[in-house]
């Protein structure tokens, strides 16, 4: 008997949170927790540093990865249905020009929707005058 | 009394299987006359993807074998293909990665008895569990951005160097588990039920469990005092002082209370890491570990080229991972995709004795004796 | 006194008896009045019933949750209230699944004769002063038998379901509820052997009063370890975690029920539920004192039977947090575990109580000591 009630007493210990032992649910829709910046969500990737030579498109794992006509440029298009979030292609950039943004909330009801095209992904840092 | 046998299939969909497993039980009554364990629900062909793959590109598969404990994963792969080209590790980047693996460590007992817990019908270890579990997944965010499939460990160091503010954080980590270790031990250690239910439950001698090819805490329950770590050290585990923890009962209790021990050996071991860690020097360039154009290190990665070609041979290495010894053996031939590569890994070779410790017991006892064990089927079945 | 009369004797303060009576003996028909009261009397009663099981519910993940640093439900009503609201009206919109092999007329009986037991356990259960449905003689051994119905029931749901778990399931039930019938039944007749009678409200009176003025006179101080195996062999009864073999999900999924869904799983389930509640408020009256309670005299008399209801109440909750406490505690044991406990352990212990009770009330009856 003794060892269970050594276990009642713990357990009654974080019914009342005697000691730090506070509740840690964090109810999600309506908060969120902290990312931590190097967190590897969808990817973006930068209008002005990317060069299209594809060789994120070589080095990714899955082929989530290809090489698009966008506008007058080439640019990576993700599939994130295919994506297993590694962080090769941000690894092996040549102009460092592929990052992982904190999204991950990614879920779609369409496998179409989940092909992010370089419309999607692209931003241009703003450049200091 | 004269009973028909009957066949029970316990899986493959089943709460208690830790995954896709299945045990096709030959019963009188409720005792178990046979066990066999069929298997390859969750195969993915991981070994020929190592075909496939570059020897870098194949760091994220390795993650999804055990994915519990993934960083040890990363590291077995990796030390394979750097014992295979012979490249040097800078001394900060096997720091890190003991310290990350150590963590692991932590993370995959704690759900290891947590779910243990859970098959026996107590679901407040796994819910305590993984508050702490979300702490350690925190920290490993914060370290490589990733919380279960880390791809952190690459060929020639670690994917980046740490962040601020993760010492502390991690110091934090330890002291607070050092706390709930003893409040995981006040909740079960002496509790009668569980105890009823773990000694001289699925005993196994250790002559058997060597037979079997048993490694890790299931066959150190056995009173085999065997862990790579001492035996064959790697990295910079020889600098360090940590224990091997041995039970020499062989029972589930025994296998259950060296992982509780091993818990403690590890924030030891965190503890030493953060302690002699050598400090970082200025991180040159390269954001990244893996330099881009030019050949320049930084302190946590050595130059590991793109287009990697290690010399013709072949290599078996191997590592003490939370579940045992999980070693890759890796065939080169010279181009830049090894020619075969094969796992060995332990929850499969662990899962092996399985049979053997439940014959005569019931079902109960399978699922606790099965708990202890500690299969994660994504590694069972690669 | 039961709640027939304490309605009678509230129409009657209203004024409103005697009018109605007339109305009914003029077409020479007072029993219909009699039938129309007994109904409000049972509906009543289930609507309490169902209303605290449906809180239980609520409360058993609450406590779970509270344990286990969790929240449990938040999201529907107040503090997540509602769930169990949100619970029936899903479990209504489930597919009826009948199971092709299954024989189809158990199958669908078996959910009912759970319940219905469940619900009619409650009829000589005094919640206070007055608020009894039926003053039974022979009350205690009426509840030992309408419980001891359910592991037929769930025997029916096992065999009628025609799998093999449920039927290993519904096996270890009826293993485990036969077993601790008895202890259960040997420690309430160390009672009865304090109080001379089978009726709970006598066994609730005899329980007034307090010794020294300070401790209440409960049979928990008299029978202590009558009261803990009481206490056990009813938490084996109502198939909770340390001893819940009928579920047991690690093993044989979810045991009996494992083919049911929909509203006959939901019965399984409010009859487990129910099943904790009743079990509790026989433990509170058989050895907590029922309803008793430090009552103020300056209460009007109307309020009475509700101060009571409170005492009883709060009783019957504590045990029921303590059961909940502890199946967040400990894990199951094991069937043959379990076997042994119940023969080799409680049922000697008890008889062995029940003998020092013998001993103890002949002694105090004739006046030896």
């Amino acid at each position: 008997m003794s060892g269970i009630i050594k276990g009642l007493i713990v357990t009654m210990k974080h019914v009342l949170h005697i000691g730090n032992r506070p509740t840690v649910t964090i109810q999600y829709p309506y908060e969120r927790m902290k990312l931590s910046p190097r967190f590897r969500g969808l990817h973006a990737v930068d209008e002005n540093a990317c060069i299209g030579c594809g060789i994120c498109e070589v080095n990714c794992p899955n082929g989530t990865i290809t090489i698009v006509k966008y506008g007058t440029r080439w640019f990576p298009q993700f599939n994130i249905g295919m994506c297993m979030f590694c962080g090769l292609c941000v690894d092996v950039c040549p102009m460092n020009a592929i990052k992982m943004t904190g999204n991950y909330e990614l879920a779609d009801y369409t496998r179409e929707s989940l092909i992010y095209t370089p419309e999607r992904l692209l931003f241009s840092k703003e450049v200091k005058q | 009394m004269e009973t028909d046998e009957l066949i029970i299939n316990l899986g493959p969909v089943h709460p208690s299987t830790h995954g896709v497993l299945r045990f096709k039980l030959r019963m009188d009554g409720e005792i178990i006359k046979d066990c066999r364990i069929v298997l390859g629900y969750l195969h993915r062909g991981t070994e020929k993807l190592g075909e496939m793959k570059t020897y870098l590109q194949f760091v994220p598969y390795t993650d999804r074998l055990d994915y519990i404990s993934a960083m040890p994963n990363n590291y077995a792969y990796v030390k394979a293909v750097e014992e295979l080209a012979g490249i040097e590790v800078p001394l900060r980047a096997e720091y890190i990665r003991v310290l990350a693996m150590e963590l692991n460590r932590i993370v995959n007992h704690i759900v290891s008895i947590g779910s243990l817990l859970l098959d026996l019908g107590a679901t407040t270890m796994i819910m305590w569990g993984f508050r702490e579990r979300e702490n350690a997944l925190q920290l490993f965010e914060m370290l490589c951005g990733a919380r279960m499939t880390f791809n952190y460990i690459k060929p020639g160091g670690v994917r980046e160097d740490i962040p601020d503010g993760f010492i502390p954080k991690l110091n934090e980590f330890i002291d607070d588990m050092e706390k709930r270790i003893v409040d995981y031990e006040q909740l079960i250690n002496d509790n009668e039920i569980f105890l009823m239910r773990m000694k001289k439950i699925g005993v196994i001698s250790a002559e058997d469990a060597v037979n079997y090819g048993m490694t890790g805490p299931a066959l150190r329950g056995s009173g085999v005092n065997y862990d790579i770590r001492k035996y064959e050290p790697y990295s910079i585990y020889p600098d360090i002082d940590f224990r091997v923890c041995v039970r020499s009962e062989g029972d589930s209790y025994a296998r259950y209370m060296v992982r509780i021990d091993e818990m403690k050996e590890s924030l030891h071991i965190l503890r030493q890491v953060v302690d002699t860690m050598p400090k970082a020097e200025v991180v040159s360039s390269p954001k990244y570990g893996i330099a881009p154009m030019t050949g320049t290190a930084s302190t946590v990665m050595t130059y590991f080229p793109r287009i990697f070609t290690p010399p013709q041979g072949e290599v078996y290495s191997r590592i003490e991972a939370p579940k045992g010894e999980l070693g890759f053996y890796i065939v080169s031939d010279g181009t830049t995709k090894p020619y075969r590569v094969k796992i060995r890994s332990p929850s499969f070779c662990n899962l092996t004795a399985i049979p053997e410790m439940v014959k005569g017991l019931k079902i109960p006892d399978l699922i606790a004796a099965f708990g202890t064990i500690d299969v994660v089927l994504g590694d069972v079945d690669r | 006194m039961n709640a027939y009369e304490l309605i009678v004797n509230i129409l009657t303060a209203l004024g409103a008896y005697e009018p109605v009576l007339n109305i009914f003996k003029a077409h020479g028909a007072e029993y219909v009045l009699k039938v129309i009261i007994v109904f409000v009397e049972i509906v009543v009663l289930m609507a309490f019933v169902l209303v605290t099981v449906m809180f239980l519910t609520w409360m058993e993940r609450k406590v779970v949750a509270m344990v286990q640093v969790r929240y449990g439900p938040m999201v529907t009503g107040p503090r997540g209230l509602l769930q169990p609201v949100m619970d029936g009206i899903k479990l209504m919109g489930k597919e009826d699944i009948i199971p092709e092999k299954a024989d189809k007329w158990l199958f669908t009986l078996a959910p009912f004769i759970v319940f219905i037991p469940a619900i009619l356990v409650f009829v000589p259960i005094p919640f206070g002063d007055y608020l009894i449905i039926s003053d039974l003689r022979v009350g205690l051994l009426y509840i030992i038998a309408i419980s001891a119905i359910s592991p037929v029931a769930i025997l029916l749901a096992g065999w009628a379901s025609n799998n093999k778990y449920s039927l290993l399931g519904a096996m270890r039930a009826v293993a485990q509820d036969i077993s601790y019938t008895i202890p259960l039944a040997l420690a309430a007749i160390a009672v009865v052997l304090f109080t001379g009678s089978l009726s709970t409200v006598d066994i609730v009176n005899a329980q007034s009063g307090t010794w020294f003025g300070i401790i209440p006179k409960w049979f928990i101080f008299l029978q202590p370890l009558g009261f803990i195996l009481f206490l056990i062999a009813s938490i084996a009864e109502m198939g909770r975690i340390p001893f819940d073999f009928q579920e047991s999900e690690s093993e044989l999924v979810a045991g009996f029920f494992i083919e049911y869904s929909g509203m006959k799983f939901a019965m399984f389930f409010l009859a487990e539920y129910a099943h904790l509640f009743a079990v509790s408020a026989i433990v509170v009256t058989l050895f907590l004192g029922g309803w008793n309670g430090p009552i103020p005299s300056f209460l009007p008399a109307f309020a009475v039977p509700l101060v009571s209801l409170v005492y009883f109440l709060i009783k019957t909750y504590a045990v029921i947090f303590f059961a909940m406490w502890l199946r967040d505690t400990v894990p199951r044991v094991r069937i043959d575990q379990l076997l042994n406990l119940g023969w080799k352990i409680m049922v000697p212990l008890a008889l062995l109580n029940l003998l020092v009770t013998g001993f103890l009330v002949t002694i105090l009856a004739n006046g030896v000591i």
